[in-house]
């Protein structure tokens, strides 16, 4: 640890860090827009001067140097004395401010940015009220740079943060700097635009409104939104989301920093690919089938029809007739809650786990670097929990089967009463799988979306979006990482969570830390989960 | 004034001078050969007790910027600057035109003192005809073992090509010189590290200017003390001054640098004086970046020192611009103002964006529709573009705001003068035009 003096206070700061991370650290606001702690420093936009200490190099005393250095780029050294409350340091903020708005439209009433701009929030604290400007403004373009990005480079500060995250995240060199001077702007080649699977962050890294996200644009006011913290369910790398959303509204998903997974970044197929959540296909409702037809359950009733069957199927066939088909799309207390209940049930009942969705082969960024030099990646496997409810199973024992030699018992008679979750956003279910499910006996069915085991169906119980629980998943490499609830689930639905709690006979409201600490004893890796650290206040 | 015999410029005018034959017939690669026979340590050490100040711009003594070079390195590369790009500078030009093979001699001696294993001259791409003679001129280098494998047979190897810009001013900047060269946006680095260390293709690297290198043979061949003893002290050694505008006789000429901008213009030796008619307003003494003096401030001196003592940046190129009575200081301003304007990179926002405001406001300034608040504005905008060093990564900024602020403080009465005789109305119906 090195202890730097910063105005006047002394700190303990991290070795080697720019001073300016090291003064965002310790909880000073120093306005910056081209530095970003993952992407290479250029000390282009020189909002972040500081004053510092140097040796006069004819006296040796220590004294305030008469230039000012980039704070971005001036490593911490153990005793190093620098200022930015000083009044030349201030005035440059104030005129780089000035210069940075001579050119911009100031329109925010119409940006998607207004609200997380740093241009306004800089303008606020840094900068003037007024401009002195009269003359004509230099206009940039807007440009279409991609099929999910647009760019207004009238807004731009050429921090060139997105040219450096597609040349050294994303290694895909899409994003260039064209002309000279004034006239500078940010582009794409001709006839190349920026399409890779992790072209989403250059609108997050954006500091002010240039970059914007075509699915967002003019959707919402930032302001209006709510955060949650959360994971991506979207493949097993377990990447730390923030999913923002508004009046039960879900707008959009940003990557939250995690030093441990996805530093800053996340790829498309996750910042898009909540959509299902909205789908028309979706259980909405707990229902069972009386005769023929199917009835509208009271959420009150749930646990006692659905032990009711349990139990009756048991005794109709024996304990060892029962089976639960868990599902890698489930939290871990959701899945930990329903496996104890079936073997509360059914001491000798066979637990499995639901098919892993595998879509081609694990994906590296920068491209074509090798899983160890990755600084992002994206898994094959398309579902958060498979080594959660590996876990689970592992701690349970007893009767653990494959999902393929689960469907086979339960086409050879040996399964008679089965619970079966899904929860895949993809269609999921195969033919032998609806083929066999036509000779069980009871069939709960916990599922996101219609499916063809709906036909075979006794009890049907929603199966929430992501969004709508809470919980922990279990990475690939069994990073335990709690995700919060961002909105309510869909009207007539209950959370997965709660039902399940209520089924297993437990009273009150379901939390994602109570079932942890029952869980503790069994399945003692859940007992910790990891929340990365909250980046500092004032970095972006 | 001292009695000056020509050195540089000593093959000007001789018929032939750019070949390789009358050059060594001339006591061409003479130096060279004595220099391979020395070790390269040495070498060093001459260039360094001769105390070769750098002649791009900064001054910074060209012996000691290669013993910043880290020991038992493998790869060094050494770039000649010939991005002469500055305005009103001409005399890198002259040397390749006229003499390509001292510049070669002086680039093979340097290459060998900081063991250089390729040598790249950076050309500006406006020099066309100036390539074809260098490169012939290298050409014909190679072909009598000047370049290539086994030099003379002294064991030391070097090839040399020559790059040619793409057509920007802030590629004459060591690091935007290496970054062009690498193929990438002329946009000078971040230092540290400094190119002796971490250079080109992230190797140690010297970048030194045409004129500089063209010194280097004449030092190692008459030695430091010679060197020494011409001009004042700290600022010795032959040097380059070009003149232009309404003088008699404006061209590159070359002395020691105890001369006054007023000999420059005035000695018959130099500028021989304004054309008939003419009167001096002011003069930009050191390419436009370095600030401009009034009429009555020629007395200045063309070494290292003096200029700051006017306010000057420096001693920047010692190319003078001579601007007359008969000129609007409006148009001198705006002119100046354009250029920086389009050659500022755009990287730091301070120059991106203070230089072209200040283009904006000079060229309607030069419309005649200037308010009463610009020049403070001006001033104000230069002030903290770059009159403090550090506010950006290069020193584009300071050589743009040092003529801004001077023109306008110098010139101010004039300026003034203008505003007050200025048609009422106008300013609103230039801003509805050009808005």
């Amino acid at each position: 640890m090195a202890r730097i003096i910063i105005d006047e206070r002394e700190y303990e700061c991290r070795d080697g860090v720019p001073v300016l991370l090291a003064a965002l650290e310790a909880g000073f606001d120093v306005p910056h827009y081209c530095y970003h702690p993952s992407l290479s420093v250029v000390a282009s936009c020189r909002l972040c001067l500081m004053e510092m200490k140097l040796p006069h190099p004819k006296t040796g005393e220590m004294g305030w140097a008469p230039k000012m250095f980039p704070s971005c780029q001036t490593p911490v050294k153990d005793g190093m004395e620098v200022r930015f409350n000083s009044d030349a340091v201030q005035e440059n903020q104030r005129y780089c401010m000035e210069f940075f708005l001579i050119n911009h439209p100031l329109d925010c009433p119409v940006c998607d940015k207004a609200g997380e701009c740093y241009l306004q929030d800089y303008s606020e604290k840094f900068g003037n009220a007024t401009s002195r400007m009269v003359d004509q403004k230099t206009k940039g373009p807007k440009k279409d740079v991609g099929p999910k990005t647009l760019l207004y480079t009238d807004r731009c500060v050429m921090c060139t943060r997105c040219v450096r995250f597609t040349e050294e995240i994303s290694g895909t060199h899409e994003l260039c700097v064209i002309n000279r001077g004034v006239m500078n702007q940010i582009d794409v080649f001709p006839g190349i635009p920026l399409d890779n699977k992790m072209q989403g962050n250059v609108v997050d890294v954006c500091p002010v409104g240039a970059l914007l996200d075509k699915d967002f644009l003019f959707k919402q006011r930032v302001w209006l939104l709510r955060s949650a913290d959360s994971i991506c369910p979207g493949c097993s790398t377990g990447c730390s989301i923030d999913v923002d959303a508004n009046e039960d509204g879900l707008w959009r998903v940003k990557p939250r920093y995690n030093p441990k997974v996805n530093d800053y970044w996340m790829c498309d197929e996750g910042r898009f690919g909540w959509k299902y959540a909205f789908s028309k296909n979706r259980i909405t409702q707990a229902a069972t089938r009386r005769g023929g037809d199917w009835e509208t359950l009271e959420w009150s009733e749930v646990p006692e029809v659905v032990n009711f069957r349990l139990t009756q199927c048991v005794q109709e066939h024996g304990a060892e007739k029962i089976g639960a088909l868990l599902s890698p799309m489930m939290s871990c207390e959701e899945a930990w809650l329903l496996a104890t209940h079936i073997r509360k049930i059914a001491p000798e009942s066979t637990l499995a786990m639901g098919p892993v969705p595998i879509v081609g082969e694990d994906e590296c960024f920068p491209v074509g670097c090798s899983p160890e030099e990755a600084r992002f990646s994206i898994s094959k496997e398309k579902c958060p929990n498979r080594r959660g409810i590996e876990m689970i199973l592992d701690a349970l024992g007893g009767s653990v089967l494959s999902f393929e030699a689960f469907v086979q018992s339960v086409a050879d008679g040996k399964i008679n009463g089965a619970w079966i979750a899904g929860g895949y956003p993809e269609p999921w279910v195969e033919k032998d799988l609806a083929t066999a499910a036509a000779k069980l006996d009871v069939l709960v069915l916990q599922d996101l979306m219609c499916t063809d085991l709906l036909a075979q169906a006794d009890v049907v119980l929603p199966f929430c979006a992501w969004t709508e629980r809470e919980g922990c998943f279990v990475n690939r490499d069994g990073l335990v990482q709690p995700f919060k609830k961002a909105r309510s689930a869909p009207e007539g639905a209950q959370r997965d969570g709660q039902y399940l709690f209520e089924i297993a006979g437990h009273r009150g409201l379901y939390s994602g830390a109570r079932v942890r600490e029952m869980m503790a004893d069994s399945v003692p890796a859940v007992a910790e989960v990891y929340v990365p650290p909250r980046v500092p206040k004032y970095q972006h | 004034m001292s009695e000056y015999e020509p050195v540089l410029l000593a093959n000007v005018g001789v018929e032939n001078s750019r070949s390789i034959d009358v050059y060594t017939s001339r006591g061409g690669y003479t130096a060279a050969a004595k220099a391979l026979k020395m070790t390269a340590e040495e070498v060093v050490e001459e260039v360094q007790r001769a105390n070769l100040r750098g002649r791009g711009g900064a001054g910074f003594p060209a012996g000691v910027k290669w013993g910043f070079l880290p020991k038992g390195r493998t790869v060094t590369y050494l770039c000649v600057n010939a991005d002469e790009s500055e305005p009103p500078t001409f005399s890198n030009r002259v040397l390749m035109e006229e003499d390509p093979h001292q510049l070669l001699e002086g680039t093979l001696i340097a290459a060998y003192a900081t063991q250089t294993t390729t040598a790249y001259i950076y050309m500006r791409v406006e020099f066309h005809e100036q390539f074809h003679i260098l490169q012939k001129a290298l050409d014909e280098a190679y072909a009598a073992g000047w370049f290539g494998k086994n030099i003379q047979g002294s064991g030391y190897s070097l090839n040399c090509y020559i790059h040619r810009g793409a057509g920007a001013y802030v590629c004459g900047e060591e690091t935007g010189l290496i970054e062009s060269l690498e193929g990438k946006r002329g946009e000078p680095r971040i230092k540290p590290p400094f190119p002796a260390v971490e250079g080109l293709f992230r190797k140690p690297t010297v970048v030194n200017n045409v004129e500089t290198l063209c010194n280097v043979p004449h030092i190692i061949n008459r030695g430091a003390e010679w060197f020494e003893s011409i001009g004042p002290k700290h600022s010795t050694g032959p040097k380059l001054f070009c003149i232009s505008g309404p003088v008699k006789k404006p061209g590159c000429y070359e002395g020691a640098m105890d001369i006054s901008v007023r000999d420059l213009i005035f000695d018959e030796r130099f500028g021989g004086g304004l054309l008939n008619g003419k009167e001096l307003k002011a003069v930009l003494p050191g390419g436009v970046s370095m600030g401009i003096l009034k009429a009555d401030e020629i007395d200045c001196k063309l070494d290292f020192d003096d200029p700051r003592k006017y306010g000057l940046l420096g001693l920047g190129t010692a190319a003078a611009v001579v601007i007359d009575t008969d000129t609007d200081m409006r148009d001198v301003l705006a002119n100046v103002c354009r250029f920086f304007g389009t050659e500022s990179c755009g990287q730091c926002t301070h120059c991106r964006e203070g230089t072209s405001w200040a283009q904006k406001i000079s060229l309607r300034l030069q419309l005649g529709a200037g308010r009463d608040e610009d020049l403070d504005t001006l001033i104000d905008i230069a002030n903290h573009m770059g009159m403090m060093s550090g506010m950006s990564i290069c020193g584009l900024a300071d050589g743009a705001a040092y003529p801004i602020r001077q023109i306008v403080e110098k010139f101010r009465d004039e300026f003034e003068g203008h505003l007050r005789s200025q048609v009422p109305g106008k300013v609103s119906r230039v801003l509805e035009v050009l808005n």
